[in-house]
């Protein structure tokens, strides 16, 4: 499990970010006082660094330069300013990636979890889904199960990764459309039940049945 | 200056000068004075006073053509009592004060209006800035609360959040030169954003997206851009068709420049509204079906649009659909 320090004084925002990122089973760490900083922030030993830029007594900029100076961790700035000079000054500090408030979460997850895979502190492993014994490779879309081994196209995998990611749970047409979308795939709501359709068709032909099932009205859950 | 007006403005003096001189003759005529004895005084009085006239007009006319010329030449005339030149004569000298000073309590009341406006558009970027931690903090709390009602309620979010960013966007249009930069961007990231930020009206509304060669080269501002090219797709969805609704995004390269083309299958506008659209306030008879129009949003895009050398145009057919066109210029010394 990766850690993520979370440097935000919005109280709030360092609550929600808190469980939003312990959802996706990161460790945080959160500090609620802001002196000496730079020190709790390399004592911390942690895989990742968000980084507010509007902080009390020193701001996320000045920061961000301290800890470069000692440290390699990966660092993203979030500010509610969104002016390219922003952007650039953080970059010229050394953080490795800029997001501007509010932000989409998803698109802050995504940010995050790209950097981690980029610095190694992701194993390679965890490239891999698994649910009842399917394998789910998503660098390159392969499943395995038994002794089978079949390939999804990009759609498909995207689909039943994200099923398996929220295992128990009933996802919405349109929650798995959203998804989709923020993944750069804008299909339409034609092709998802075709793309549903074809991956019960290509789990059945190795064996699998009834996994994702169909709740009427509702969407689509793997128990 | 003419000799006219001057005369009419000596009029008076020239009068009394000449009745006085009447009755100087008259009485000279009937005390039997030799008529050359009156031909002699007529001269005497009237020779030093003509000269007198003639130095003092080409005094004058000298002054208001330096005056003429100066204007001529000003772009902004208001700064006209800065380059007066100094005369030698007081009328003009206190003429020059006055306007001297008439100028400076000028700029200063230009100055107040100046700072006021200033004051006021700092307070709205603080103010945005303020408002997006709730924005995002809200926007945390449904993320960690998924159901219906938080779905819903995140919909609308996202809608405050484009009003909220509109209201920057407009404080800023004057001062676009502040914090530009013009780099190489991929209209296919700016594209794929905007689209995602509306995603979900996307799928609610069950609206069909063509993207059609945006992996596309320009140089222009990433922010400005993606806050233009959303405006655009916001009015899209805004005035789409009730069913079956498209929207077709595609980019055309050119020899001297790169286009990019909104065109959907909406509602489309009046030919006679087409012209005003980028007029600041126009909702014309789309706004008042749909009333939820501001004229606000064209007439920003148009403005920024400007201000970053982009060409932005318009095509609509009632019923058919509309067409927007940006139009990138390609020459690099063009910045």
């Amino acid at each position: 499990m990766e850690k993520i320090i979370i440097i935000e004084d919005e109280q709030i925002i360092r609550e929600e970010l808190t469980n939003l990122l312990k959802k996706y089973s990161y460790r945080i760490a959160a500090p609620e006082n802001f002196d000496n900083i730079v020190a709790f922030i390399l004592n911390e030993q942690a895989d990742l660094l968000l980084l507010d830029v509007n902080l009390p007594n020193y701001d996320g900029y000045y920061i961000c330069k301290e800890v470069r100076k000692k440290s390699d961790i990966p660092i993203i700035m979030v500010t509610s300013r969104d002016t390219d000079s922003d952007e650039l000054m953080s970059m010229n500090l050394g953080a490795d990636d800029f997001v501007s408030k509010p932000y989409h979460s998803q698109i802050l997850l995504a940010r995050i979890s790209s950097l981690l895979k980029r610095s190694g502190s992701t194993p390679a492993q965890s490239n891999i889904l698994t649910c009842d014994g399917i394998q789910l490779n998503l660098a390159n879309a392969r499943l395995k199960y038994d002794t089978h081994e079949i390939d999804l196209t990009k759609n498909e995998m995207k689909i039943l990764a994200y099923l398996i990611e929220n295992r128990g749970q009933i996802i919405s047409r349109s929650a798995l459309m959203e998804y989709l979308w923020n993944s750069d795939y804008f299909v339409e709501d034609s092709v998802l039940s075709v793309n549903v359709t074809r991956i019960r068709k290509k789990l059945e032909e190795i064996g699998i049945k009834d996994l994702i099932k169909t709740k009427r009205g509702l969407g689509y859950i793997i128990q | 200056m003419t000799i006219k007006n001057y005369l009419n403005d000596k009029v008076v003096f020239l009068g009394a000068n000449s009745i006085g001189f009447l009755i100087l003759a008259g009485i000279l005529f009937y005390s039997a004075f030799n008529t050359t004895l009156i031909l002699y005084t007529f001269l005497l009085w009237f020779l030093p006073l003509t000269s007198f006239m003639i130095l003092d007009y080409l005094k004058q006319r000298k002054y208001f053509k330096s005056i003429n010329t100066l204007m001529d030449k000003l772009d902004k005339k208001y700064l006209l009592p800065e380059v007066i030149t100094d005369t030698h004569f007081p009328i003009g000298d206190e003429v020059n004060d006055i306007l001297k000073v008439v100028s400076r309590d000028m700029h200063e009341h230009i100055n107040f209006y100046k700072d006021n406006k200033e004051d006021y558009r700092e307070y709205i970027e603080t103010w945005v800035h303020e408002i997006k931690t709730p924005i995002a903090s809200s926007k945390l709390i449904i993320e960690n609360n998924p159901n219906e009602t938080t779905h819903k309620i995140e919909t609308q979010l996202e809608k405050i959040e484009d009003f909220v960013e509109q209201v920057l966007y407009y404080s800023r249009s004057n001062n676009v030169e502040k914090d530009y930069i013009i780099r190489s961007l991929n209209l296919k990231h700016v594209i794929t954003d905007v689209v995602k930020r509306n995603a979900k009206d996307f799928i609610n509304e069950k609206i069909k997206l063509e993207l059609d060669a945006i992996d596309t080269i320009v140089y222009s501002d990433a922010k400005w851009l993606e806050f233009i090219i959303n405006q655009l797709i916001i009015n899209a969805i805004k005035y789409r068709t009730p069913t079956d609704a498209k929207i077709h995004i595609s980019t055309q390269t050119h020899e001297n420049s790169v286009t990019l083309t909104i065109c959907d299958n909406g509602i489309g506008i009046d030919e006679k509204d087409l012209s005003r659209v980028f007029d600041k306030g126009f909702t014309g008879s789309n706004g008042r079906k749909l009333k939820k129009s501001t004229g606000i949003g064209l007439y920003l895009c148009k403005k920024l649009c400007d201000r970053l050398n982009l060409q932005l145009s318009i095509n609509s057919k009632p019923g058919l659909g509309t067409s927007v066109t940006i139009t990138f210029p390609m020459l690099m010394d063009h910045y």
